[in-house]
């Protein structure tokens, strides 16, 4: 399995941590990566609020780099995601739309065809992969560790257009959490959105937003958070502090993970190479504890 | 046929407008409150609510819409596309009217000229920054042997691309 | 000359009613059922609008009537598969399978139930208790004789057990029975094959299949029934632990363009308020609300029915459809958030129970029936009449008439009224084929 990898925005800037999991796990999966030439912002939400046609420019502009490099694209974040399937859609329903984009790719000398195929992480993990294979390459089993799955509103919704999971009982990540030897439940907000979008307009309530369902998490009785999406990672992880403080609740300390990363420790990686020294969530006694077994 | 992304922009923009205003969907609305009771907004915010919003549309209150704070409250969950039983999706009504705020002059979150700021210097919305490390310390893509971001190779161009599109008058 | 004989296909309170009204006439009626009872829906309906009758009470003597009266032969476990002629002179093949058990011989005492060792879930219980593989349908079943699943007996499966035969007093039970070809010459055909239920596991956001608390309005009349799976007692399915806040959730799979259908199943709104009541007639003190869209009461009698609800039995009308239903994982409480849309406020309720009122959808056999038939289906798979307003009980074939919900949905008085009708109708065709 070869894949083109997206990395958008926010993860090359600022969270490379999940970056550095993804190349030092999915090789050890039999997945390779090739790094995309001359890519850009998908657009979104950049300028999906402003102009869609700005929008869907840039992500087909992403999308004709892959095509030309003759593989499906993987975006490592629910958003670039959610961009390139809503893109592909637009174009292939709006033949106008897409051949204004293409006239102005050409003048980059891209071209957008519209036959990419876009796999999202969990797509590539659990239907590619398979959690049978992950389990029998895991050399330290994270026994025991209850971990709350939070796929992200953007790997799951809106169903018509994704098939990464089913958008009202999402079990991949769960089961990919499972193959690890954590433990997991269902619980009432998991499909919750972490809120991200509104800090644009209203800091105050994301926290809120943000905080609720983690204090939600905490009152389960789960060690910690799992996601695929940096923009859900840096409101729980990154925003924790703020969080606590708009919440008033000091004790909300939840330690917060990339999927990758776990992935990573429980196939016996080094956690300096998985970009845990970055996670700002107290990670440290759970770490600990998966890497003395 | 010219190449005038502005010009498609506009046509699209309405033809999707009249679509939910007109043909279809927002005087469907049978304002039966599924959106807004899934809305995780809704719940902290006393003035949106995604219901009263295309009940608003469906009204032609249109204008009212596109001066308000309401339309850029959506936290982009799509929970109310998912669940509308009328496929109305208020997500994608208050994008259009993102869109047309954006072009009428309209006030915006300042945030988002960040963003368009960014694009187009360096094709992304944020430079390789030294992040914090948890213990202390920063630590920057280098220090975990990642490969150097590659961008648009011809950055000139793109910034001209990109700037065509988001004209509307917006000096940025 | 003699008159022939009518086929009434489908033994509900339409098809029942139907051939009531052409043997009181003089007229012969086949009354064909599929199950091994006749008695339909309203058979597993605790009691019905807007009168409160405890519905089995008042169709039983009608099901009795129907085995008692010299003009109507019932056939059960049988179903029409071949029907050649026309209007006055229909040659029918209807395909009987075997009960396993001599019904001349057996006196429905229920000894062969008591000892069977296989149990499987009861349907007619909508699933929220165990049947044996031998059985009676239900206790007021007509006829009142035991039947073998035979793809459950372990007799039929392995070769095994055969305990009922031992223990049957009557020495009832027959293996060897094999299914039967009957042949009728009829000069019309009723249909009356009703309706089923629609399964919302597909609307996740309600979570039914998921939260063994959140249920249908059918599993819900099998609940509060007294000859139901809890006797009567409102216990929610989870933890058997006594439901106090119950929500009705209205339109469920209808009015919709995405997972479901757009039309109005009719009765929800009614039957919810029928329910409503019934429990605040068992317990006052329980809370119990009612989240519509819309109230669809204009039958006669309907609206003051809804109004008594409200105000002397208290029941809580909200306008406004969930948009979600959440389960605790600790507790496992359910919570219901809602807008009430006529104050704008969002909230959360925590409830025992969540009913939800799911839509009439067409019977999948009926596409089979309709192609025997040569009879329109509409985009729903709800058979299509002649005109819905100028001859709605008559379809495009001659001598083939509908009634009931088996054309779409509609409450027992209408579905009686329709068989009367068409009872009408088939007895006009007869005179004017005798003649």
């Amino acid at each position: 399995m070869r894949y083109a990898l997206y990395l958008g925005c926010t993860i090359q800037s600022e969270q490379f941590g999940y970056e550095a999991s993804v190349r030092e796990t999915l090789p050890r999966l039999g997945i390779e990566l090739e790094d995309m030439e001359g890519v850009s912002c998908c657009g979104f939400p950049a300028l999906s609020s402003v102009s869609k046609v700005g929008w869907h420019y840039l992500s087909a502009r992403n999308l004709a780099i892959a095509e030309d490099m003759g593989l499906a694209v993987l975006p490592l974040c629910n958003g670039c995601h959610l961009s390139f399937i809503e893109t592909k859609h637009f174009l292939e329903k709006d033949p106008e739309l897409k051949n204004i984009i293409n006239m102005n790719l050409e003048k980059e000398g891209l071209n957008y065809r519209g036959d990419i195929r876009i796999v999202h992480l969990l797509e590539a993990l659990h239907d590619e992969v398979g959690t049978q294979k992950i389990s029998k390459k895991v050399v330290k089993p994270l026994g025991g560790i209850k971990l709350a799955s939070h796929p992200g509103c953007h790997a799951i919704r809106p169903s018509d257009l994704q098939k990464v999971d089913d958008a009202e009982n999402p079990q991949k990540l769960d089961d990919l959490i499972r193959a690890l030897g954590a433990e997991t439940f269902d619980y009432p907000e998991k499909i919750d959105c972490c809120g991200s979008q509104l800090a644009v307009t209203s800091g105050r309530v994301t926290l809120r937003i943000a905080g609720e369902k983690l204090q939600a998490v905490k009152s389960y009785g789960f060690d910690g958070l799992v996601t695929t999406c940096p923009f859900c990672f840096k409101m729980y992880d990154g925003r924790q502090r703020a969080i606590k403080g708009a919440l008033k609740d000091a004790s909300l300390d939840l330690p917060v993970f990339y999927y990758t990363q776990l992935l990573g420790l429980a196939l016996g990686s080094d956690p300096k190479s998985l970009g845990l020294q970055m996670n700002q969530s107290p990670v440290g006694d759970l770490v600990e504890r998966i890497l003395e077994g | 046929m010219s190449s005038d992304i502005n010009e498609i922009e506009v046509r699209f923009i309405s033809r999707m407008l009249t679509r939910l205003v007109g043909e279809m969907n927002a005087t469907v609305c049978e304002q039966c409150g599924k959106c807004s009771s899934a809305c995780p907004v809704s719940k902290e915010i006393e003035g949106f609510n995604p219901r009263q919003l295309i009940a608003k549309v469906a009204l032609g209150k249109i204008d009212e819409l596109l001066r308000g704070d309401a339309i850029w409250t959506c936290t982009a969950c799509l929970k109310c596309k998912e669940r509308c039983p009328e496929d109305i999706s208020p997500y994608d009504v208050i994008l259009i009217l993102r869109n047309l705020a954006y072009r009428a002059g309209y006030s915006y979150p300042a945030g988002y000229d960040d963003f368009i700021k960014g694009v187009k210097e360096s094709g992304f919305i944020s430079k390789p920054q030294a992040v914090r490390i948890r213990d202390d310390g920063k630590i920057s893509r280098g220090d975990l042997g990642l490969p150097e971001v590659s961008g648009p190779g011809d950055l000139a161009l793109f910034k001209v691309v990109i700037q065509g599109i988001i004209k509307a008058g917006r000096e940025i | 000359m003699m008159d022939k004989p009518v086929i009434v296909i489908g033994g509900g309170v339409a098809g029942i009613q139907a051939s009531l009204d052409l043997a009181d006439r003089g007229l012969k009626v086949h009354l064909v059922e599929k199950s091994p009872s006749i008695g339909g829906v309203m058979a597993q309906l605790d009691k019905t609008f807007p009168t409160m009758d405890c519905s089995i009470c008042i169709l039983a003597p009608k099901m009795i009537e129907c085995f008692r009266h010299p003009n109507i032969t019932i056939h059960t476990l049988s179903q029409v598969k071949e029907v050649t002629g026309k209007e006055g002179n229909f040659d029918v093949k209807v395909l009987k399978e075997p009960r396993s058990v001599d019904a001349s011989k057996c006196t429905g005492c229920g000894l062969c139930s008591e000892k069977c060792p296989t149990k499987v879930s009861d349907d007619w219980q909508k699933g929220l208790s165990e049947r044996k593989a031998i059985y009676i349908l239900f206790p007021q079943a007509v006829p009142l004789i035991a039947n073998i699943d035979r793809e459950h007996c372990l007799y039929f499966q392995k070769g095994i057990c055969q305990v009922c035969s031992k223990v049957c007093p009557a020495g009832a039970i027959d293996y060897e029975q094999q299914p039967e070809e009957i042949s009728l010459n009829v000069s019309s055909i009723i249909v009356a094959t009703g309706f089923q239920e629609l399964n919302p596991s597909e609307l996740g956001e309600y979570g039914y299949g998921r939260y063994k608390d959140v249920i249908t309005s059918m599993e819900f009349e099998r609940l509060v029934c007294a000859s139901g799976p809890t006797g009567g007692h409102l216990n929610r399915p989870s933890d058997g632990k006594h439901a106090d806040r119950i929500a009705f959730v209205q339109c469920v799979g209808s009015r919709t363009h995405k997972k479901g259908y757009p039309y109005c199943s009719s009765v929800c709104c009614m039957y919810a308020t029928k329910e409503a009541v019934l429990i605040k007639e068992h317990d006052p003190g329980s809370e119990v609300t009612i989240f519509y869209i819309d109230l669809k009461v204009f039958g006669q009698g309907f609206q003051q029915f809804v109004d008594r609800a409200k105000q002397h039995w208290g029941v809580e009308y909200v306008r406004g459809k969930p948009g979600e239903i959440r389960r605790n994982p600790l507790t496992k409480d359910l919570a219901i958030w809602y807008e009430d849309t006529m104050t704008g406020n969002v909230y959360e309720k925590e409830m025992d129970l969540v009913v939800l009122c799911t839509t009439m959808i067409a019977r999948p056999g009926n596409r089979e029936l309709a192609g025997v038939l040569g009879l329109k289906l509409d985009e729903w798979g709800f058979f299509k009449s002649k005109d819905p307003v100028r001859s709605p009980i008559e379809t495009d074939v001659p001598g083939v008439f509908v009634c009931g919900c088996c054309h779409g949905p509609r409450d027992i008085p209408e579905s009686v009224a329709e068989a009367s009708a068409t009872a009408a109708c088939a007895a006009e065709v007869s005179r004017r084929c005798a003649s």
